[in-house]
């Protein structure tokens, strides 16, 4: 391996890095960001934005920080007076045709070229008397619009299109200062991973129709995620204001979605801000539900799940680990038929051309996996046939037909473990409020057997608890927090065996594979 | 947001294709000069600008699928080329340079000529008979003998405005 590293020093800093690798990158490492416009890891570089040069010692000219790989000792300034001079020039050069409506534009707050012109542009334009070059708004696709005014050329959008999305739709049109990002006449920019040019794009030109004007970007609140959608398990970051989620974007994961999410995922948000909720634990008491207090539901609960020999659990496919593992655990006593709910899409999987193993997969549920791993593994219709010699059924937050309503009621105690009102069954004999996933902490197993953690981004409503935390406190175990849960959940689970909540990470692991040092001691 | 020009009167006919018979041989040719097909682009768009005249939306799609490559990346060339037109011209393209040595010389007066000769009134404009659209251009090259004016290849120096009228009656 050593063979393969050179030694460069940027910015002062000495460091390693494998040979090939940019400077910009090699800059990273060295704990210094070299500002850019046309150049993103997950695109081929074109070196077309000039922001990124930087002075390279025996080099005769500014060398572009993005196509330029580092060779054994290189010394490299990035903020030498001449560096700084090309960045100021280039600030200005794309200044000269952007408008300065920062106050309306969505992007700011968030706009790289906001963010540089502030660090180290001009404080007053050399152009005031010329007129900026405007076009109007353009409508690109279901969900993207243009504002061809903002536009810096980047092209990171057209290279999307074309090298990774695979549907090359966009292009570069006229030149000079007329050039515009032009779409092929005809054609919408409606791949079902198009999306993805709103976030690529580094200034504010591609918008998002669904967020325009919803927030500002200081005004969010952002939690790590994961997407609920499918089970790829994008890693997503979920935006909130005021306790509304606004907005999910993608989270980097080289070894999942890369810097990606679908249309479908970003779309996939509505619900969790439903105000339609079931607030407090509700008891039956002859035909009509009362509400009570968790020690009184937890205790009738308990004493239900404790003395059961035949259980049924039918769960959704976007339960976490630790609810549907502590669920197991407070019915490990009697004999359980468990099936989890999985939407099916008619449509196959939505590939994204460029990345390996990156679609939108059929199965519409972020914990198909993990409900498998846990012994979720009765077929639906069984499951529902055996409700009926069952004592206990326990319905977690699923969506049930009228029939297959019908087909539960019929058993001695249904549980319900519900998120909004449209769930409550009259037939019902506990109805206990849980949380959805933005409310919750917890863990999905995608597709590839990755643990994956996301994290409460929103408050629960009323009386809302995490489902585990109702399980654990009905005899599933002593735990106080997810990771508690977690624990307990691995420590009973072979498929787990040697995870451990703290060793997630935020990028996940691989349930099976060899566990970390000093893990499962 | 295409182009400065106005666009002239608009061919509403079916779009015939270019590359097929002769067309098609003439486009093969150019294959083993090049050595990807996308490389044939320029000179494939020339061919259709020759048999049309212009190079029509439709015509972009059939370049694109003749060379394998996508519309919208054809569009972005011909569009990013000034001598493509995007849009009808005359029968004779007229392109008369009005940079700083020739508008020393007079060249206004040329071009005010040559509007007045061929019919067409402003520039960028079609001929009402459709047989001339007049432009400016940025330097022909022909400093030392201003005016200069191409037709479309033919290259006619020291142009005076009393010269145009008798140019003009060369191109039927």
């Amino acid at each position: 391996m050593t063979q393969d590293l050179v030694s460069v020093t940027i910015d002062g800093v000495t460091l390693q890095v494998p040979k090939g690798t940019s400077i910009i990158e090699a800059a990273k490492q060295a704990g210094v960001l070299v500002p850019h416009y046309c150049y993103h890891p997950a695109l081929p570089s074109p070196a077309v934005c000039r922001m990124c040069l930087v002075e390279v010692e025996k080099a005769p000219k500014l060398m572009p920080a993005c196509v330029t790989t580092v060779v054994e000792g290189q010394v490299v300034h990035t903020d030498s007076a001449e560096a700084r001079r090309a960045r100021t020039a280039v600030l200005e050069f794309l200044l000269i045709n952007h408008p300065l409506d920062c106050p309306i534009c969505d992007q700011a707050g968030e706009c790289e070229l906001q963010d540089y012109v502030f660090q180290e542009g001009r404080g007053g334009s050399r152009y005031g008397d010329y007129a900026k070059r405007y076009n109007p708004v353009e409508e690109f696709g279901p969900d993207v619009l243009y504002v061809p005014n903002r536009c810096i050329l980047c092209t990171r959008c057209v290279r999307f299109m074309e090298d990774v999305a695979g549907s090359p739709v966009l292009n570069v049109s006229e030149r000079g200062d007329r050039a515009y990002i032009g779409i092929d006449p005809g054609q919408l920019l409606d791949h079902p991973w198009a999306g993805n040019v709103v976030d690529l794009c580094p200034v504010g030109s591609l918008i998002s129709r669904d967020f325009l004007h919803k927030a500002r970007a200081w005004e969010l609140d952002k939690t790590a995620s994961v997407c609920s959608g499918c089970s790829q398990g994008c890693n997503t970051m979920i935006d909130t204001r005021d306790n509304t989620v606004v907005r999910l974007r993608p989270r980097p994961n080289l070894e999942v979605n890369r810097h990606f999410m679908c249309d479908h995922g970003r779309m996939h948000y509505r619900w969790m801000n439903r105000g339609d909720r079931i607030e407090a634990p509700l008891v039956r008491e002859g035909e009509r539900h009362h509400a009570t207090d968790w020690d009184h539901a937890l205790q009738r609960l308990g004493a239900l799940l404790g003395s059961a020999r035949r259980v049924v659990l039918l769960a959704s496919g976007a339960a976490s680990v630790e609810s549907l593992g502590l669920l197991r655990r407070a019915t490990r006593k009697a004999t359980v038929t468990a099936a989890v709910q999985i939407p099916m899409a008619e449509d196959p999987d939505q590939p994204l051309a460029g990345v390996p193993n990156l679609a939108l997969r059929r199965e519409r549920a972020p914990n198909g996996a993990g409900a498998r791993l846990l012994g979720y593994t009765a077929g639906w219709d069984e499951a529902l046939n055996a409700a009926a010699a069952a004592e206990v059924v326990v319905l977690l937050d699923v969506a049930l037909t009228e029939a297959e309503a019908r087909q539960v009621g019929a058993t001695a105690h249904l549980i319900l473990m519900g998120t909004h009102e449209g769930q409550v069954l009259g037939s019902a004999e506990l109805v206990l409020p849980v949380t959805n996933t933005a409310e919750e902490g917890g863990c999905f197993v995608n597709r590839d057997a990755r643990v994956q953690r996301y994290q409460q981004a929103r408050q629960a409503p009323g009386m809302a608890r995490p489902a585990w935390w109702v399980a654990a406190g009905a005899g599933g175990g002593d735990a106080a927090t997810a990771a508690e849960a977690f624990d307990l959940v691995a420590r009973d689970v072979a498929a787990l065996a040697g995870l451990r909540h703290a060793d997630l990470g935020l990028t996940g692991r691989i349930a099976g594979a060899a566990a970390p040092a000093g893990a499962g001691a | 947001m295409s182009g400065t020009a106005t666009p002239g009167a608009v061919h509403h006919q079916p779009y015939r294709p270019v590359f097929v018979g002769e067309g098609r041989t003439a486009l093969e040719a150019l294959f083993p000069h090049y050595p990807t097909r996308q490389a044939c682009l320029l000179p494939a768009l020339w061919l259709v600008q020759e048999a049309r005249g212009w190079i029509a939306p439709e015509a972009i799609g059939e370049v694109a699928t003749v060379l394998g490559l996508t519309p919208a990346y054809v569009r972005g060339v011909v569009t990013f080329y000034t001598m493509y037109h995007t849009h009808p011209v005359g029968r004779h393209f007229i392109q008369v340079c009005t940079t700083t040595p020739c508008s020393i010389c007079g060249a206004e007066e040329v071009v005010r000529a040559l509007l007045q000769h061929t019919g067409c009134g402003e520039l960028g404009a079609t001929s009402p008979d459709g047989r001339f659209t007049v432009i400016e251009v940025e330097c022909l090259g022909a400093c030392g003998f201003a005016t200069p004016l191409l037709i479309d290849d033919d290259f006619i120096e020291g142009v005076t405005p009393e010269r145009v009228a008798g140019i003009l009656q060369g191109y039927k």
